[in-house]
């Protein structure tokens, strides 16, 4: 019973007046943010971070903590939603995750249908995100108590399989990836070693001992770096965008669309707990999956409504799901969730097992504040559905500079020093040039993240064990964590040697 | 895949992998008697880095180039941006956040599009401004103000 007692302490916290603003305006921003091309959801919570951080720097830690990861959240499933919704007026979608929406929905569009694919893939998303607050509710207790339970080993055994599983299903190459992610933990080596107190690769400049800021790394490499790819790239003019009629879908979509509905939200909530699998892989299996159990596949991708409700009610799920491993374990599971652990990090939150003993309201708020921010969005999506269709049109001439204006008022508010402005603008430059060839930029920022643990827990494991590295494999949950890294990485490259293709995660 | 990136790439990480390697050695051992000190993992990182970059440099004479598709990038654009982005960190507080915001917001608007100057100066002015006092006086943070007031 405790657990309820607790969800009950959640739904308290997220129910304070302050609260619902913060999960109303994350929402609203999360689905204009999603609608918008060129911004995702994690330059999206990346750029918010910095402006949440103001306006709670007036509360007492734990309560701006859990106010500014409502809103956080409130933008990483408001864009989930939002992306949906210029793939089916415009075909094109605004996040990877919505891409296999473009096939059924744009067709519906066409057909006169928008509003109905608009008003199931809200529908989809709200029930979506209800299986994702169920799992999480069920899960986090027990993932937790067992996770209380593990030693410096079996933590740098786990990060180490969190890192293997973005890097392992992250972009075309596996070696750049495997690159970036070391490049991301060196990164993190700089500054003040917490362990010894030796500075290192600080070159007795005092601005890096305090170490390069998180922050200012993910913004600069995801929110300008899509932003100097929007500017030096000039875009195809986008087309018309879908006339909508009525929104209300009919009796028969609604009764078409149940079981896609409740077969995606399952699908994705698992796929959404498997680090490194992210909604983008989420959608698709569903896709396949409605296809497959449909009585007739043929009508796929001439506007089955099926087509857009499991995919649609999959990648919701899966970014409800991914908050499992991030709130019990402390390994985010991909790039967004990487930037949601930066930010508690930065309130001196330390995301995992301890997080719902020592921060009950923080956690459980979180998880309260995502049915009722799903509820919201269900409610503001279905009358506001025209007006987000007009945040499309939002000139390209004022969004960009725009962003980089936000981008340096937010690092420079939070930081105060104009060497993390430079910093920024040269992350900028490098995430163009990296994810323009190839190079992830998400296992990166998720090394950055982790690397500083990592590092820690193999210190302090090695100190146990004096320096003998077998205490990995001796340990058997450790040895479990390495061997499933390994797995992730070799599975791949094998299916790869023998000619199969692999479907990867480019949402990251 | 452009090759000419990836070998260039490949070269620059294997010289970083090579940097951290050497400059970890310096890093004095731990004080405290424990076996394992804060060298050992960027030792480690930098081993690492070169094993990868040495496989992503003979990975590019694997792969035949794809075609490299021409593309017309807009260099002048992004340069100016890019400049006056530099420029907009270097004197913000020089010349205080309202000033050095609005002529960055201007700029960049006028290169993007050109044209419609009164709704780019209201648009800046607006969020220079917005921003400045709703953070400044609302919340109580710090922004360099206006430095001939």
């Amino acid at each position: 019973m405790d657990t309820l007692q607790f969800l009950a302490d959640g739904f308290s916290v997220a129910f304070q007046w302050q609260n619902l603003l913060f999960a109303l305006v994350g929402v609203i921003i999360g689905t204009a943010v999603g609608v918008l091309p060129g911004i995702g959801p994690m330059s999206g919570v990346a750029l918010l971070i910095p402006v949440t951080a103001t306006i709670t720097s007036g509360m007492p830690t734990s309560a701006a903590a859990a106010s500014s990861i409502i809103l956080l959240a409130g933008v990483y499933y408001g864009a989930m939603y939002g992306g949906s919704t210029t793939s089916i007026l415009l075909n094109t979608p605004g996040e990877s995750s919505s891409v296999v929406t473009t096939l059924d929905g744009y067709q519906m569009a066409q057909q006169g249908r928008a509003g109905a694919a608009l008003a199931i893939s809200a529908i989809g998303s709200f029930c979506a995100g209800i299986v994702a607050l169920i799992g999480l509710v069920l899960l986090a207790e027990p993932l937790s108590n067992v996770a209380v339970k593990f030693g410096p080993a079996e933590y740098f055994s786990l990060m180490l399989l969190g890192l293997a599983a973005v890097s392992g299903l992250a972009g075309k190459s596996m070696t750049k990836a495997l690159i970036m992610t070391v490049l991301g933990l060196m990164l993190g080596t700089i500054g003040i070693d917490a362990v010894s107190g030796i500075a290192r690769f600080t070159y007795d400049q005092p601005i890096l001992y305090s170490g390069l800021e998180f922050l200012t790394v993910a913004v600069g490499l995801f929110a300008l770096g899509e932003v100097f790819k929007t500017i030096l790239e000039k875009d195809e003019e986008t087309g018309a965008i879908a006339k909508i009629h009525r929104i209300m879908p009919t009796k028969q979509d609604l009764k078409d669309s149940a079981i896609p509905i409740t077969r995606g939200s399952l699908l994705g909530f698992f796929i959404g707990v498997l680090p490194g699998a992210g909604a983008t892989l989420a959608s698709f299996f569903s896709y396949m999956t409605e296809k497959k159990f449909s009585k007739n596949p043929e009508t796929f991708g001439k506007g089955n409504i099926a087509g857009v409700a499991g995919p649609e009610s999959a990648n919701n799920a899966a970014s409800g799901g991914a908050m499992i491993p991030l709130l019990t374990l402390g390994i985010p599971g991909s790039g967004t969730t990487a930037i949601l652990m930066g930010a508690l990090i930065m309130y001196n939150i330390q995301p995992g097992p301890l997080l719902f003993d020592e921060h009950p309201e923080v956690a459980w708020g979180l998880i309260a504040s995502m049915f009722i921010g799903n509820l919201m969005l269900l409610v503001l999506n279905m009358p506001l559905v025209r007006v987000f269709a007009k945040i499309i049109e939002t000139p390209k001439k004022y969004l960009l500079p725009m962003i980089v204006a936000i981008s340096f008022f937010g690092v420079y508010a939070v930081q105060y020093t104009t060497f993390d402005l430079f910093l920024l603008l040269g992350c900028g430059v490098l995430g163009y040039l990296l994810s323009k060839n190839d190079y992830p930029v998400a296992p990166l920022v998720l090394a950055l993240v982790l690397g500083p643990m990592i590092e820690n827990n193999m210190r302090r494991a090695l100190t146990i064990s004096n320096g003998d590295f077998s205490i990995f494999f001796t340990k058997p949950l450790s040895l479990v964590f390495i061997v499933a890294a390994a797995a992730w990485l070799l599975v791949p490259l094998l299916l790869k040697l023998r000619g199969r293709k692999v479907i990867i995660n480019e949402e990251g | 895949m452009n090759k000419k990136f990836d070998r260039f790439a490949g070269v620059a990480f294997l010289l970083v992998g090579i940097l951290f390697l050497v400059e970890s050695q310096k890093i004095s051992d731990s004080a405290y008697g424990s076996s394992v000190g804060p060298k050992i993992f960027p030792m480690w990182l930098g081993i690492i880095l070169i094993a990868l970059s040495a496989r992503l440099l003979y990975e590019t004479f694997k792969y035949k180039s794809e075609e490299w598709k021409k593309e017309r990038l807009q260099y002048k654009k992004f340069l100016i941006i890019f400049v006056s982005a530099v420029l907009y960190a270097f004197f913000l507080e020089k010349i205080g956040y309202v000033v050095s915001t609005f002529l960055f917001l201007l700029i960049a608007f006028q290169t993007v599009e050109r044209g419609k100057m009164v709704y780019s100066i209201l648009i800046s002015a607006a969020f220079s401004f917005g921003v400045y006092y709703m953070f400044s006086e609302l919340l109580g943070g710090s922004l360099p103000g206006f430095p001939l007031l």
